[in-house]
């Protein structure tokens, strides 16, 4: 591939990505969902500091359990990524209550796994909707690792949508963007 | 030990949980309380819907000699269109604010046939 046809395949990759609620029972090879623990350590990440660790969990009865707890969960993937905060770590950088970079970079190193996801042909799903203190306890994590964000990954099940004709239609960017002053939507 | 039946009527324990189900969907119930503390309204509604999906699912892993058919049925409605609420709010609404007819259609039914 040349250089000049990267930008346009990156692109489509973000274009192409969309959160999957519907999975095929068969496993995630491993070393794919290593692929994409790397490439969340590779995201953007406040000061280099990495106070997160990623948890990796592929046993269907341990996924069943946290789906109890994890009503944002509305599948039951063959695997589980759990970006967790190191607490230890989080002291460690001396990072203040208040402080939201940390979950800013929870956002980034999710954003990187779910589009190297959507490369390698994996669906994905972000899930902030748990209770921590129920999942950290199924997933018997020590005092000090905290669950933030749960990451469903598996292969895509095709599903019908069911949506209305009418239903209303994906945001355009000029919408979202203003040139140098609120309210102004194209460039002058 | 088996409940006995005319045939007609259902057993008291069609579609009964096991300890393992119930305890599966308290922790849904509990953990749905907790994070509507601090999520938008009308997730509420949204874990509801599931909570009800997922309590027909666990009953459909059970014998359930009369109401299989549109419990299968109700399940599937409520999987397709609960995330709806994602992608066509007013539609969701407008399924949410329909579905009770649904149940409450399906228990006449039932009713006016046990009477017969």
């Amino acid at each position: 591939m040349s250089d000049a046809a990267v930008p346009d395949v990156i692109f489509d990759v973000i274009k192409r990505r969309r959160v999957t609620r519907s999975y095929l029972p068969e496993p995630v090879d491993d070393a794919l969902l290593a692929q994409l623990v790397a490439a969340a350590r590779w995201a953007s990440n406040a000061s280099n500091r990495h106070i997160h660790k990623f948890l990796i969990t592929r046993d269907p009865h341990r996924i069943g359990m946290i789906r109890s707890f994890a009503p944002g969960l509305l599948a039951e993937p063959p695997a589980l990524i759990v970006i967790l905060t190191d607490e230890g770590a989080r002291a460690r950088e001396r990072l203040q209550e208040g402080d939201t970079a940390d979950f800013i970079d929870v956002g980034t190193a999710a954003q990187n796994m779910m589009v190297m996801a959507q490369a390698l042909g994996l669906g994905t799903c972000p899930v902030t909707s748990f209770s921590k203190t129920g999942v950290a306890t199924v997933l018997e994590l020590p005092e000090g690792l905290i669950p933030e964000l749960m990451l469903m990954v598996g292969h895509p099940k095709p599903v019908d949508r069911g949506l209305r004709a009418n239903a209303p239609k994906p945001l355009q960017v000029r919408d979202l963007t203003y040139w140098e002053v609120p309210g102004v939507h194209d460039p002058a | 030990m088996a409940e006995i039946t005319d045939g007609v009527t259902p057993a008291a324990t069609a579609g009964v949980l096991t300890e393992e189900q119930a305890f599966r969907l308290i922790a849904y119930l509990t953990s749905s309380a907790e994070i509507s503390l601090h999520e938008p309204t009308y997730y509420g509604s949204l874990r509801l819907i599931d909570a009800a999906s997922r309590l027909i699912g666990f009953m459909l892993e059970h014998d359930l000699p009369t109401a299989e058919p549109f419990l299968r049925e109700l399940k599937a409605e409520l999987d397709t269109k609960k995330v709806w609420s994602m992608w066509d709010r007013e539609a969701y609404y407008d399924f949410v604010r329909e579905v009770p007819a649904e149940v409450a259609a399906e228990m006449m039914r039932r009713e006016s046939e046990a009477q017969s």
